[in-house]
């Protein structure tokens, strides 16, 4: 039993890999674009960081036009740009704050129950980024940001996007090159991806959780900074067909050998192993006010798990399975799992004069082929088996509508549900790695890079070893856990600023 | 600049080696040209400075993406066959901030902060040559009665000034009157809006549609949306 506890507490991240995911911030809207272009916010967005057709073109234009004079521009004798330097460099600065308040206290992570525990946490900040956001020269530009996060603490390279652009000369066809950190980092579409409303979030389980885990979730949305790095080519015909293909690779933050190391594998964690393709197509209709878009996604990853021991308990557990590790130490198994994720998304988005309203969200599908050295009944490994299941899989629903008023007062309702085959191994109690929430959002922006935020997030299934309630579950084996645990322990209030300057 | 070039080529014909000189300076012409056009043909491209270029790269963002003029979002106006001498007064206007409109602010302001006097003129070209865009019959057409009346005739008490007195009788507009025939009916009726509340600067606009109403700019926008064909001749009979 305590070897499945063992597997149940490593395979957490594996489904995930939300650890990853906490240096992956989301991107927002910046004031260099407006600087730049002379635009106002709202030429791009409809309520930053959810694009107008306007913005996505702007974005698919590798993020170049600009009205501001160089202030050193040179040519060759066939009139060829040289060099292009902007009199305004696009900096930006970005910040978030946000105060939590839990329904229920949640575990402190430092005593066993029934230790004291406070039912907010303020964020102060929690985001603070620089960003350089803008046009490099006249066929490149780039998003590049550097974030302190107030969860992990410290400052690192967040996302980054650098784009080449061209045109025909009649704008039909826009074709260019990504090269991004973050799986979906360069998508124009807010269904999915890193852009996926609602996009505001602190610490919510959903959104990373107390205990860090966050909710199940396919490994399409764990592929951020400090993760991975990619390049792309993409094509956008007539302002309405779009298709990309990228791969990405390994690129861990922090090691000397980022790729072939294990070392340098975070614990819970994992990487890409060799190159991981991503294939994505769109098509979007505009008519009048209204702009509706559909599109499918697919990404291929094969994935070096890593192992992370938490407990002195789970080490001796694994021990008496034949094999040393001390508490706390990650454990490369040397396997690799298959995923396949398959999405759809849509888009519908009104931009009238003074009421804005949108209807988006996806379905992803998830297929998870488990390595014969963790799968129980064939199980190879040097440790112990973590999944139960040969092929797991997971599909996420997503769907969200939202609502503003002269882009002044706004709000969104938005429901995710998770299901999956169940894998008690892999995540504990009856295995099922399912989850189901709501966010209820409204917003007040006094200016456009100014924005307050009342946030719920209501809970009614959050899977057995994701729960940060589930005490014997998760950080204290031996804890008697806390009384009647539930899914709406995690409810929480949210109230966040969110500045861009 | 042109004129240099040609005399730089002209002279090269008598004397190779004047001519490399003429042509070193002819090229730091075009340099210091390119510098002075800074302007918003970003990617800077400083061999794109005619207007189709501009358009393609900036304007058809909003005014119609395959540079056709005809926008898809109400919020930005149908520019195909637009007449001249307006566009390049309210470019010339937007440019100096005489447009103060909040979509003016938003949009305008920034985008034609560079525009030169020449691109100016070869927008305003480019545009207006293009083919306008017709009305279609309404779906409302006692609402069209309505606004025919108030398009042809005005409204006497409180006074509205008849449209068809400046903007002709099919909404063809002159060379420095707007068309309006073809526009977005939501387009004309948030322009009449801030003519009647003043957002946007134009005082005979302002004391046109001063006394105007909302039922009454729907009729009249309903009206002008079913408006085709061209302006008759000065001396044809009144229909």
């Amino acid at each position: 039993m305590r070897l499945l506890k063992l597997g149940a507490v490593a395979a957490i991240s594996l489904l995930g890999g939300a650890t990853l995911m906490l240096m992956a911030q989301p991107a927002k809207a910046v004031p260099p674009f407006a600087r730049q272009t002379g635009l106002a916010c709202e030429a791009c967005h409809t309520a930053p960081p959810e694009l107008t057709p306007f913005g996505r073109r702007f974005k698919l234009s590798g993020y170049t036009l600009t009205t501001r004079p160089p202030l050193v521009n040179d040519i060759d004798d066939y009139k060829r740009n040289t060099v292009w330097l902007t009199d305004l460099p696009g900096v930006a600065v970005l910040a978030q704050i946000g105060y939590d308040h839990y329904d229920r206290a949640p575990p402190d992570t430092g005593q066993p129950y029934p230790a004291h525990a406070q039912s907010d946490t303020y964020q102060f900040p929690d985001q603070f980024s620089l960003v350089y956001a803008g046009a490099v020269s006249d066929k490149v530009g780039a998003w590049m940001q550097l974030t302190y996060n107030g969860q992990a603490g410290s400052v690192g390279i967040d996302n980054i996007d650098i784009r080449y652009s061209d045109h025909t000369y009649d704008n039909k066809w826009v074709w260019g090159i990504t090269a991004n950190n973050y799986v979906t980092f360069q998508d124009v579409w807010n269904g999915i991806g890193s852009y996926t409303l609602p996009n505001f979030n602190t610490v919510t389980l959903w959104s990373g959780g107390v205990a860090g885990t966050g909710t199940s979730s396919p490994i399409i949305n764990a592929l951020g900074p400090g993760s991975v790095g990619g390049i792309g080519a993409y094509v956008w015909f007539n302002d309405s067909v779009y298709a990309e293909f990228s791969e990405y690779h390994s690129a861990i933050a922090g090691g000397g050998t980022p790729t072939i190391d294990s070392t340098n594998l975070a614990a819970n964690g994992g990487e890409v192993d060799r190159f991981a393709p991503y294939a994505r197509i769109a098509y979007e209709y505009d008519w009048g006010y209204n702009s509706a878009e559909i599109g499918a996604s697919g990404l291929y990853v094969n994935w070096i798990p890593s192992v992370g021991y938490i407990s002195k308990q789970q080490a001796a557990a694994a021990a008496l399975a034949g094999n040393s590790y001390t508490p706390a130490q990650t454990f490369n198994p040397g396997a690799i799992n298959k995923y396949t994720d398959l999405s759809v998304d849509w888009q519908y988005q009104y931009n009238g004069q003074h009421n804005i309203f949108g209807f988006l969200g996806h379905i992803t599908h998830e297929r998870q082929q488990n390595s014969d050295q963790l799968v129980a009944a064939t199980f190879t490994g040097a440790s112990v088996p973590i999944y139960n299941n040969p092929t797991d899989t997971l599909t996420q629903f997503l769907v969200t509508g939202e609502y503003w008023r002269d882009r002044r007062y706004g709000g969104l309702v938005s429901f995710t549900r998770t299901t999956g085959t169940s894998d008690p191994l892999a995540n504990g109690g009856d295995g099922s790695p399912a989850n189901q929430y709501e966010v209820f959002e409204a917003d007040y922006m006094p200016w456009l890079n100014v924005r307050f935020i009342l946030q719920y997030n209501a809970y009614q299934v959050v899977a057995n070893n994701q729960n940060p309630f589930n005490l014997s579950n998760n950080t204290f084996p031996n804890s008697p856990g806390f009384p009647n645990v539930k899914a709406s322990d995690n409810n929480t209030w949210v109230v966040g600023l969110w500045m861009d300057y | 600049m042109k004129k240099l070039t040609t005399q730089s080529r002209s002279v090269s014909l008598s004397a190779r080696t004047l001519s490399l000189s003429i042509g070193t300076i002819a090229l730091a012409w075009t340099l210091m040209g390119s510098a002075e056009a800074a302007d918003i043909s970003l990617p800077p491209d400083p061999g794109a400075r005619d207007a189709s270029t501009l358009v393609s790269f900036a304007c058809a963002k909003c005014h119609g993406a395959s540079t056709n003029g005809i926008s898809i979002s109400p919020i930005f106006p149908i520019l195909a066959g637009q007449n001249q001498v307006y566009i390049a007064t309210e470019l010339s206007l937007l440019r100096q901030h005489g447009r103060s409109d909040p979509h003016a602010r938003a949009f305008m302001w920034g985008i034609s902060n560079k525009l030169t006097d020449q691109q100016i003129e070869g927008l305003s070209k480019y545009f207006s040559s293009l083919p306008p865009v017709t009305g279609k019959p309404s779906k409302n057409p006692e609402l069209a009665a309505k606004g025919k009346d108030i398009y042809l005739n005005g409204v006497r008490e409180p006074k509205v000034v008849k449209c068809a007195q400046c903007h002709g009788e099919v909404g063809a507009g002159t060379n420095n009157v707007p068309r309006l025939q073809g526009q977005h009916p939501d387009y004309l009726k948030l322009q009449l809006h801030y003519y009647h509340t003043k957002l946007r600067e134009n005082v005979l606009m302002q004391r046109n549609v001063a006394n105007i109403t909302d039922d009454q700019i729907d009729a009249v926008v309903e009206y002008i949306s079913t408006l085709t064909g061209e302006e008759p001749p000065d001396d044809s009979p009144s229909p």
